[in-house]
Parts: C-alpha cells; sequence; structure tokens
C-alpha cells in the first residue's frame, strides 16, 4: 500500500524558524524590516507565499498540503480557490468544521473546486475544540451534538452529490437537492477525520476515509488506533499529523529546539475542550522543565506547542532517525502523514531532499 | 464616474465541434469562461465582474477566488444566500480573499429567490423573514469584521465575543449589493447597500439616499444604441451597470473598445 505524504501549509502566517515563533510572513502581526510578503506597496501578499509553499512542497515529493483553520487563520476554502491554478498535482487538503457551511453549498464548492482542480481536493472534517472558540466561530452546538451534526453533514453532502436528494433531520432540511449537470460525476474527496473523543470516534467509523490523529507517544497511539478499528464496520485507514524538526546532526536538531525553548512561553490550553490536546498534555505530565524531559521516547518531544499554536508532539533528531521513526509509525499502521516544519517553505524542501528519500516503509 | 461591470459565465460553453480531420488537443471537460471574461474586464478597463448564484453552474465563490487571482484592479462581486454559510464563517472567508486579493470582493446578498431553489438548497425560510436574516446576516459579518469582543444573540445566528484576527495587509468589508424593489428590499438596503441593483424599468428614485443605483440590463443592440441607453439610465442618477453578455469575453472586449469610450466623451469617466 501506498503511503501519502502530505505538508502542512500555514495559514496563520509563517515564522523564519521554529525557535524564533514571530509570525513574520504572511501579513498578520505589525511590520518589521524582514517580514516577507507583507502585502505593502509591491503588490505581493500572503497568497504569494502560500503559492510557492504550494509549489515547493509538490516539487519536494510531498502529495499536497493540509490546510488549518482556526480563528487566527486565514480561510481554507479562500486559499484553495486562489491557488487552484499553481499546482498541477498538488492536493489540497481544506480543514473545515460542519456547521459553518451548508451542506449543500458544501458540496457546490467542493464539485466546483474538483472541476477546477482535476479532482484535487482532500477533506478535513474537524468537529471543533468547543469552549470560547466555538462560541466566537458562533457556534452553539454542544461537544457530543457537533459530532452528530458532523454525521448529518456528510449524509446530505453525500446524498446531495449524488442527488436528487431529501432530508427532513435534526439540523438540515433539503428537497431536491443536487448538483447542476456541470458538477456530476466528479470524485468525492477523500475523508480525512479528527477528533479524540469517544463520540469523535464513533463518527469516524462512518465516515473517515482515514481517521487522522495528532502524533503521540506511540504505544498510546496504536491502542487509539484500535479503539477506532473496535468502533468501525469497515475500518479507516490512519493518518498521522507530525511536525518535524530534522537536521544533519541530531546535535543541530536539539540545539534549535534548545534555543526556541529559551524564549518560549507555557501557552495555555485556552480553556478547550478539546480532547486530544488534553490528551496530548497528560503524557508529559510531571515531566521536569528542561526541554530534554519532553522527549518521552528517543526523536519523540512533546513541547512543539510551547514554539508554535498547535499540536504537541512531533520528532527532533537527525535525517536518518526521523526517517527511522517515521517507518516505525508506518510498521504500527500510519497509511498517511501530514508532516509540519517552520518556515514551512525551506523545511519542505529540507525534508523532501534528505529525509523523505529514506524512508524504507513496511520493509524496514 | 459611471461603472461598467460585465456578468461573468457560471457553465461550460458547450464546444464547438471540430471536423474529423482536425487535430482536437482541446483538454476534455473545460469549464466557464469566467477567467477569461475577468481578464478581458480588466484588460479593457471595465469596473468589475459580478459572478452570479446559478444554481445550474459552478459554485460563484470559487470561480470568484479564480477571477481575483487572475486580475489586480477589478472589482469581482460575488453572489450567494445568507443561507449558505454563517456570517461569521462568510466573512472569515471573505477576508482572507481581501487580504489575498487587495480588497476587491463585493458581496450581493441573494434574498428573494425562488422557493424550490431556496429548499434544494438547504433553505426553507421563506417572505419578509428572509429580509430579517439578511438584516442580521450582515449586521454580524460586519460586528465580527470590525474587531474583538463582538457578541450578538440573533433570531437566525448568534456569536460570543467574536472578531477577526487584525491584519497588517489592508482588508476592508466588502462592498454590499442589494436588490428588490418591495418595502422590505429597499428598507435592507437603506440599512446596508453600497450598491442597490434595479432592473430595467425599476425607478431609480426607489434607491435609497446614499447607495449607488444599478441597473442589470442585457447588451443588446449595436455599441452605439447601447450606449445611449445607458446615458438615459445616467440622466436619472443610475451610476453603475451591471451588463449581461451573450457572449461573455467577445462582449466584455465589446464593451472596453466601443461603449465605454463613447460613455467618457459625455461624462468624462467611465470603467
Amino acid at each position: 500500500m501506498p503511503v501519502d505524504i502530505y505538508w502542512r501549509i500555514a495559514m496563520e502566517g509563517d515564522a523564519p524558524a521554529l525557535r524564533l515563533g514571530d509570525i513574520t510572513r504572511g501579513g498578520f502581526g505589525p511590520y518589521r524590516p524582514g517580514a516577507l510578503a507583507p502585502g505593502a506597496n509591491d503588490g505581493y501578499g500572503p497568497l504569494d507565499y502560500m503559492a510557492e509553499v504550494a509549489r515547493a512542497t509538490e516539487r519536494a515529493g510531498f502529495v499536497g498540503g493540509l490546510m488549518p483553520s482556526f480563528p487566527e487563520t486565514d480561510d481554507p476554502w479562500a486559499a484553495a480557490a486562489s491557488l487552484t491554478g499553481e499546482t498541477s498535482a498538488y492536493r489540497f487538503m481544506i480543514a473545515f468544521q460542519p456547521g459553518f457551511l451548508h451542506p449543500v453549498q458544501a458540496a457546490r464548492m467542493s464539485a466546483s473546486l474538483q472541476a477546477a482542480t482535476g479532482g484535487r481536493v482532500v477533506y478535513n472534517i474537524i468537529s471543533g475544540g468547543g469552549g470560547p472558540q466555538q462560541l466566537w466561530w458562533g457556534d452553539r452546538v454542544d461537544h457530543d451534538d457537533r459530532y452528530a451534526r458532523t454525521s448529518e453533514f456528510l449524509d446530505v453532502l453525500k446524498g446531495v452529490w449524488n442527488g436528487p436528494y431529501d432530508h427532513d433531520g435534526r439540523f438540515y432540511t433539503v428537497a431536491g437537492g443536487a448538483l447542476p449537470p456541470d458538477l456530476r460525476g466528479q470524485p468525492f474527496p477523500e475523508i480525512y477525520f479528527s477528533g479524540s473523543s469517544p463520540a469523535a470516534i464513533a463518527a469516524a467509523g462512518r465516515h473517515a476515509d482515514y481517521y487522522l490523529s495528532w502524533l503521540e507517544p506511540f504505544d498510546a497511539l496504536a491502542e487509539k488506533f484500535a479503539q477506532v478499528r473496535a468502533h468501525s464496520d469497515t475500518p479507516p485507514k490512519f493518518a498521522v499529523r507530525v511536525d518535524v524538526l530534522a537536521r544533519e546532526t541530531e546535535d543541530e536538531a536539539w540545539e534549535e529546539i534548545r534555543r526556541g525553548w529559551a524564549r518560549a512561553s507555557d501557552r495555555a490550553s485556552g480553556g478547550t475542550e478539546s480532547v486530544g490536546w488534553k490528551r496530548g498534555r497528560s503524557f508529559t505530565e510531571g515531566a521536569g522543565s528542561s526541554y530534554r524531559d519532553l522527549e518521552v521516547q528517543p526523536n519523540v518531544w512533546g513541547g512543539f506547542d510551547r514554539l508554535r499554536p498547535g499540536p504537541l508532539f512531533g520528532l527532533v533528531g537527525d535525517y536518518h532517525q526521523v526517517a527511522e521513526r517515521l517507518d516505525e509509525l508506518i510498521r504500527l499502521g500510519v497509511d498517511a502523514f501530514i508532516l509540519a516544519g517552520v518556515p514551512h517553505l525551506e523545511e519542505a524542501r529540507r525534508v523532501g531532499r534528505h529525509v523523505l528519500p529514506l524512508l524504507k516503509g513496511k520493509l524496514s | 464616474m459611471t461603472r461598467v461591470h460585465v456578468v461573468a459565465p457560471t457553465r461550460a460553453p458547450a464546444p464547438a465541434v471540430l471536423p474529423d480531420f482536425v487535430t482536437d488537443v482541446r483538454p476534455p471537460a473545460p469549464g466557464p469562461e469566467h477567467r477569461a471574461t475577468g481578464r478581458a474586464a480588466e484588460l479593457g478597463g471595465l469596473s468589475g465582474v459580478l459572478v452570479p448564484f446559478d444554481p445550474g453552474g459552478h459554485d460563484a465563490l470559487v470561480l470568484a477566488a479564480a477571477v481575483l487571482r487572475d486580475t489586480r484592479r477589478i472589482g469581482v462581486t460575488v453572489e450567494f444566500s445568507a443561507a449558505a454559510a454563517t456570517p461569521v464563517y462568510a466573512a472569515k472567508l471573505s477576508a482572507s480573499l481581501q487580504r489575498y486579493h487587495a480588497g476587491r470582493l463585493a458581496w450581493w446578498l441573494a434574498v428573494d429567490q425562488d422557493p424550490a431553489v431556496a429548499r434544494a438548497h438547504g433553505d426553507v425560510l421563506t417572505g419578509p423573514a428572509r429580509y430579517e436574516r439578511a438584516d442580521e446576516f450582515l449586521t454580524i459579518a460586519r460586528g465580527v469584521w470590525s474587531g474583538r469582543g463582538y457578541s450578538r444573540e440573533g433570531a437566525h445566528f448568534a456569536v460570543l465575543d467574536g472578531g477577526l484576527p487584525d491584519s497588517r495587509v489592508a482588508r476592508p468589508f466588502p462592498r454590499v449589493w442589494l436588490s428588490g424593489t418591495s418595502p422590505e428590499a429597499l428598507d435592507l438596503s437603506a440599512r446596508h447597500a453600497d450598491v442597490h441593483v434595479l432592473a430595467p424599468g425599476d425607478d431609480p428614485a426607489l434607491v435609497p439616499d446614499g447607495v449607488a443605483a444599478a441597473v442589470r440590463l442585457p447588451f443588446a443592440g449595436d455599441a452605439g444604441a447601447f450606449t445611449d441607453q445607458l446615458r438615459a439610465y445616467e440622466a436619472h442618477g443610475v451610476t453603475e451597470f451591471v451588463v449581461d453578455p451573450a457572449d461573455p469575453v467577445a462582449d466584455a472586449y465589446r464593451l472596453a473598445e466601443h461603449v465605454l469610450p463613447r460613455l467618457a466623451k459625455e461624462t468624462g469617466h467611465a470603467g
């Protein structure tokens, strides 16, 4: 089985280095000398930097890019629809929460994007961390109900895709929903489904092509996959979102972390209900205060969230070590990766050149 | 200053059938010619392109983003219904388009949709309630756009402590286009519209004060006769025209080369 390897694209702007943290690429923060794509007077702006990342990603050997969606990011639909002409094989993995868009609108947008890109749209369905962030989005639906809505949303989306379709449900009502002739017959996007709670795992069993998890200590990850398998009639494939800090030598890699750690703040959870985040934190509870104390197993480091917003765990090491850890994950059942590094442009080129060629897959 | 917009196509044209002996390398399913229409409008100095909501065509937001990427100067107006997305999400998506494309996006909120079309798109609201929802939609979208700490609990939408992140890149709220001649439609325009679009024959005096009057009409007759038609509207205070072309790309160039110069002769400015 081939393994699909994606690379994240920064939707929140980008930093010049993980150790520096400050977002100076992409036009969100205040201007400072050296900022890239500030969109000031030259007409080049955030989208031009993202287009550069997409092109570099495609060339480096990745199948596409995850376009994440949080309050502080740009919007993945806007980005994907603006970038359709920049690449020829790059897949746009669009993160979105059902409920913000009507499923019929989502079907129309998706099919139109499939037509514009030759079928390069992939979904990352997220159902929301809850708490204040969910109300920021204007969403009042409770945590467990959101997964029920996600299920109904995907039912309607698929129904309309293969319409005509009628539906009278708890969240949506549609009479005679269908795609127009111009958009019929487009391939339905692959679904990467995120969520660590029991409600999420139950919903994933029904809809996911890939169950997508953040990286965790490998035994915990294996246990999580086993749970998803147990809840699915047809088990999905598995995908992991992994930050990568790979250098020629292990010392160089840890030196980057050490320097970043020296200026890092301990990020609060922001009151999130995200089960994945709490789970991640639990794996480093009681760890010492040195950055190396968060290395829970060789090269698996749980402090990335202190250096940039997002998941906790990632891989730190030399090119061979990182490739070996990725191979271990493949042997553990991982079918797809979403890798990431800061800055997303240069690190895509580095990982594509130095790490991906070392992968051995199941043979290792 | 008179502004001329051309309506972009949303469906793929039927391809011309080439004789058997002519080598045909055309891609199998070409999409609509929205990008070529946008480029024609840009090259020809028109003010913009309208990408309409077409239940039988491609999605307007997706087409509009591609037109924006292909152009630098023209406005791109996208028509959609308030039932398609929450106002927070519409604002967030549009804020990114504004950041990416120099603030050239405009919204045409479609309110008075055919009921069967609305139901097929998951919208069961009918009658004047649709105008209340549109009012709430635009109010909340503007609210979250303007800054942090915005809350509102409405009949259709709600947001708590909302507000888009700051952007170094200029990110103006989209120009708002509305239409309709009912009291509810005109009232909504008075509160929210930058542009109010009339049908041919509607009285321009209906357009609320402070809102630009526009007319949407087909490109009919020769350039001279069409220009005369536009001038007659101009005399009644209409400053924007949305032109439905028979052949979008060719007509965008015809507008640019034959109609704009005639308009400019009279008014001093056109585009």
